[in-house]
Parts: C-alpha cells; sequence; structure tokens
C-alpha cells in the first residue's frame, strides 16, 4: 500500500498508525486448517513463521507450528512447544510473526486472557506481531475465516469486520483467494488433516513430526 | 449460662474457626430469643456464625431471621449477599442457586467467595469437569489461597477408580504451574514420574513415552526456571520447597527427554531439542 512512500516520511509515525501488511503463503494456511479441522471442537493454537525486513514493514508468513490442541492456560507444555518454535524459525531465518487460535465454542470470537498473554510475550520478540482467531462459522466456507487482532493504545483489538480483511485491498491476504477452498477439499477428499500432528501429539508419540509436518503438504503448495 | 459468657463461647468457636453447630446453635438461638441486640461488629459476626450454624442443622427460620436481620443492617453487602447464598443452598434448586452466585460475580468477578460457593455447588452436583475448570480458573486469579489448592487436591485423587493415577499428577502438576507454583508443579510431576518408572530396570534402554514423557518435560522446565534464579521464581503459594538436589534433577530429566529422540529419522529434532535443553534461559 505504501511500500514505496518511504522517502521523507517518518518510518515510525507510519507504523505506528497503519497495521503492516501480512500475507500468508499456502503452506502456512493449509497447517492452520488441518490443525484446526483434525480437532474441530477444541481450542487448538499455534504459530504462524515469517520474515519482514523492518518494523511496519510487510509480513510475508512462510509456514505454521501447531501447537496444542487441549489447553486451559498457559501451561508448560505451551511455554516449551513455543520455544522450540522460535528455535526452529530461527536456525531457518524466520521469526514468530503471529498466532492463531481456536476457541472451543464456535460463537467465541476472542482472543480471551491466554491470547492475550501469549500474544503480550510474542511481542517482546516481534513487535508487529498479529493475533488470529479462527472464525468457527466461517471455518469450511470459501471465506479465510481468520479474524486479525492486532495491538494498539495499549490493547489488542480485534480488526473491525467492516476492514474485510482478506478481501481485495484489504491489509491481510491469503497468497491465493481460492486457499480456503482448497483447504477443504483436501480436508474432505483426501483426509491431508489426518497425517498431521501438533506439539501435544508429539508428547505422546515422539515420531510425529510436528515442527515440519511434510507428509500432510499438498504438492501444489 | 449467663449472657456474656455465652458470647465469649461463641466468640471462641468463630476465633478458632471452628464449625461446632450445635453448640453453637444452642447458645444463639436462645441469646436471639432473649432479644440480646447486636451492639457491636462483633455481634453482628455472631448473627452470621449462628446464621451458618443453623443452616447446617436445617433450623431455616432461625437463619432466616439472622439474615434478615443482617440484611436490614448492611444492605447489598458482598458477605451477606454469599451468605444468602447459602442458605439458598439448603432450599432451592441447585439452577436457581448457580444463576443466583452467577449474578454476583458478573456484578463482582473479584467477590472470591462467591467464587467458591459456586465451585462447591458444581461439586455437590456432580458438574466435576465444570466445578474443576473453574477451580483452576479461580486459582489463576486466587492463586494464594491454600484452600482452594486442597479443594483441587481434593477433587483430583477422591474422583478416580484408581487413586493411584499418574494423570492425576500430571495435570495437577500443569495446573500449578500454570498458576506460578513451580515448587508444587516440580512436586508433582516427580511424584507421577515415581508412579511411573519406580520398577524401570534400565533406564538407558528404556525412555520415556506418553505421559512419562511429558511429566519428564515438567521437570525439565521446571528445574531449569528454579535454577534460573529470576526473583520470585521459587516462592510458592502453597509453601512447598524446592527440592534439595536440583541440580541432579535438572541433569536426569535432560537426559531422560535426550533419550527419547533416538534414531537417524529424529535427528532434525533431536538437535532442536537438544539445543533447547542446554539453554539456560
Amino acid at each position: 500500500m505504501f511500500k514505496d512512500s518511504a522517502d521523507g516520511i517518518n518510518i515510525d509515525l507510519l507504523s505506528s498508525s497503519m497495521a503492516p501488511t501480512v500475507r500468508i503463503s499456502a503452506v502456512a494456511y493449509y497447517k492452520l486448517y488441518f490443525h484446526a479441522a483434525k480437532h474441530p471442537h477444541q481450542p487448538v493454537n499455534g504459530v504462524f513463521l515469517g520474515t519482514q525486513d523492518k518494523v511496519g514493514g510487510p509480513i510475508e508468513v512462510q509456514d505454521a507450528v501447531p501447537l496444542l490442541h487441549h489447553w486451559t492456560s498457559l501451561s508448560p507444555m505451551m511455554e516449551i512447544g513455543l520455544d522450540l518454535a522460535g528455535q526452529f524459525a530461527q536456525e531457518n531465518g524466520l521469526k514468530i510473526v503471529a498466532y492463531y487460535q481456536a476457541q472451543r465454542n464456535v460463537g467465541d470470537v476472542g482472543l480471551g486472557p491466554v491470547g492475550e498473554k501469549l500474544l503480550g510475550r510474542l511481542r517482546e520478540q516481534f513487535k508487529d506481531v498479529v493475533g488470529f482467531v479462527i472464525d468457527g462459522e466461517d471455518f469450511g466456507t470459501d471465506k479465510a475465516a481468520l479474524n486479525p487482532w492486532t495491538y494498539s493504545g495499549d490493547q489488542w483489538k480485534a480488526v473491525p469486520p467492516s476492514d474485510k480483511p482478506f478481501s481485495q485491498g484489504s491489509v491481510y491476504q491469503l497468497s491465493s483467494p481460492d486457499l480456503p477452498t482448497k483447504a477443504l477439499h483436501y480436508v474432505r477428499e483426501e483426509g491431508h488433516h489426518q497425517a498431521f500432528g501438533d506439539f501435544d501429539d508429539h508428547l505422546e508419540d515422539v515420531t510425529i513430526d510436528w515442527i515440519r509436518n511434510r507428509t500432510c503438504i499438498p504438492i501444489d503448495a | 449460662m449467663s449472657v456474656s459468657s455465652a458470647l465469649q463461647r461463641l466468640a471462641n468457636y468463630r476465633f478458632n474457626n471452628s464449625r461446632a453447630s450445635l453448640d453453637v446453635f444452642k447458645h444463639g438461638q436462645s441469646l436471639l430469643k432473649s432479644g440480646v441486640t447486636p451492639k457491636n461488629d462483633e455481634s453482628w459476626e455472631f448473627l452470621e456464625q449462628l446464621a451458618l450454624a443453623a443452616i447446617d442443622l436445617d433450623k431455616l427460620d432461625v437463619a432466616d431471621v439472622c439474615l434478615q436481620k443482617l440484611g436490614a443492617k448492611f444492605p447489598g453487602s458482598p458477605r451477606v449477599e454469599v451468605l444468602t447464598g447459602i442458605r439458598m443452598e439448603a432450599s432451592e434448586p441447585i439452577t436457581t442457586v448457580l444463576e443466583y452466585y452467577n449474578d454476583l460475580l458478573i456484578a463482582d468477578p473479584t467477590n472470591a467467595a462467591a467464587w467458591k460457593r459456586r465451585i462447591s455447588v458444581l461439586r455437590r452436583a456432580r458438574s466435576l469437569d465444570k466445578a474443576t475448570e473453574e477451580l483452576i480458573q479461580y486459582l489463576d486469579t486466587f492463586y494464594t489461597d491454600p484452600e482452594g489448592w486442597l479443594e483441587l487436591a481434593d477433587i483430583y485423587v477422591s474422583n478416580l477408580l484408581n487413586p493411584q493415577n499418574p494423570f492425576t499428577f500430571v495435570q495437577f502438576a500443569e495446573t500449578a504451574y500454570s498458576s506460578g507454583d513451580l515448587p508444587l508443579a516440580l512436586k508433582m510431576f516427580l511424584v507421577a514420574i515415581e508412579m511411573m518408572e519406580r520398577d524401570l530396570e534400565s533406564p538407558e534402554t528404556t525412555p520415556p513415552t506418553g505421559l512419562a514423557f511429558r511429566a519428564w518435560w515438567g521437570i525439565k522446565l521446571c528445574a531449569r526456571h528454579l535454577l534460573g534464579g529470576a526473583s520470585g521464581v521459587t516462592s510458592s503459594p502453597s509453601n512447598t520447597p524446592v527440592p534439595k538436589h536440583l541440580k541432579s534433577v535438572d541433569a536426569l530429566a535432560t537426559e531422560r527427554v535426550l533419550g527419547a529422540y533416538k534414531g537417524k529419522e529424529l535427528e532434525e529434532r533431536r538437535r532442536l531439542v537438544e539445543r533447547w535443553l542446554s539453554s539456560s534461559k
């Protein structure tokens, strides 16, 4: 949107008043989707890994690392999973740029105290970190079904629906608008989500590749 | 018994937090009947005490008299409101009572007493999952309440077919950790491991799996924080001491966790974990 307007303008002023653009790759979106699809009535959460050249600049979400599907508060396992995800990101030249979660109840689209605490911690390492709450009602349709939350004025606020995130011209974009439809296909027709595992699964069975989830990624991603 | 000695007796019970409902009721009721009107703070406490004893003995009419006087003197008092709730528990349907406590909590989410009553009603109504969930939430906020911790321990321990279930202790440990009580969390994780691995003959060839794996991770995390020495990290609302041989525990946990990552396929994950284990954030 204002990528080339940096000359002569105070970047700090810009970054504090406008949220940076966020583009979500197919791999990242599919992983989030499979995570949520595998545990339909449970509160899943995880992080997005990506790059950003400078504070306030555009964010490219390249990958996702799923954490838990069974939590009520900031548990020890969440902390360990987050640490390991952060390490993995660093080793691969990436950063934790966002956090995602689905709540247990379809109608519940808030961040909640745990989400906020977690985002607060992530924000210490990455100033423009975004929270994405999976919208249970839109999930399974052709919509992205992600409600973004950003930090402004000392608190976490949902991006207003009138901003139409993930629609044309929005600051939030999927790398391709048909990702939700494709993801649904991979779940329904090909069961990709069944091979998917998060950190919780890994704790049950150490052979589960929660960090990469290579086997469940579709070839076209 | 004279009026003053009866009052003294009741005061003693309050001081010692003794339930003694029969005795309290006997003396309290006669005092009430003789028209003893409360003159100071202590005397209002007597009414509360008598109300509780009366409810305990199902003498609800006496409880109602006490409540009436208290309500008139302290309108809108949270303490009286909770007492009213307790009185309702004796005769109203559970849904009514729960709704009542709900309303109190909506009006004032910091009303710890109302919260605890609600949890105990849920527990009696056999909504154990809900009771536990709310108790955990309660302890997240009021984490220095030893009564709350004991209640949680009681729920976990008394509601299993097999009381020697290590899952209980892992769950308890994680709750304690989330509430900031690291020494308690560590202790519970260790108890769970003791249960699961005490008969392990050769640990080197038997890496931990499933629940034990999770517990060893928990031990490692706790030990690391406790050794890290950040301020306040060793403080324990439940007064659990830090174990003596913390460094050995930490070393053992490191070994056990790492031991699970064997074989070429797990190599990348092993390196990731190894790096985490050896850092001392």
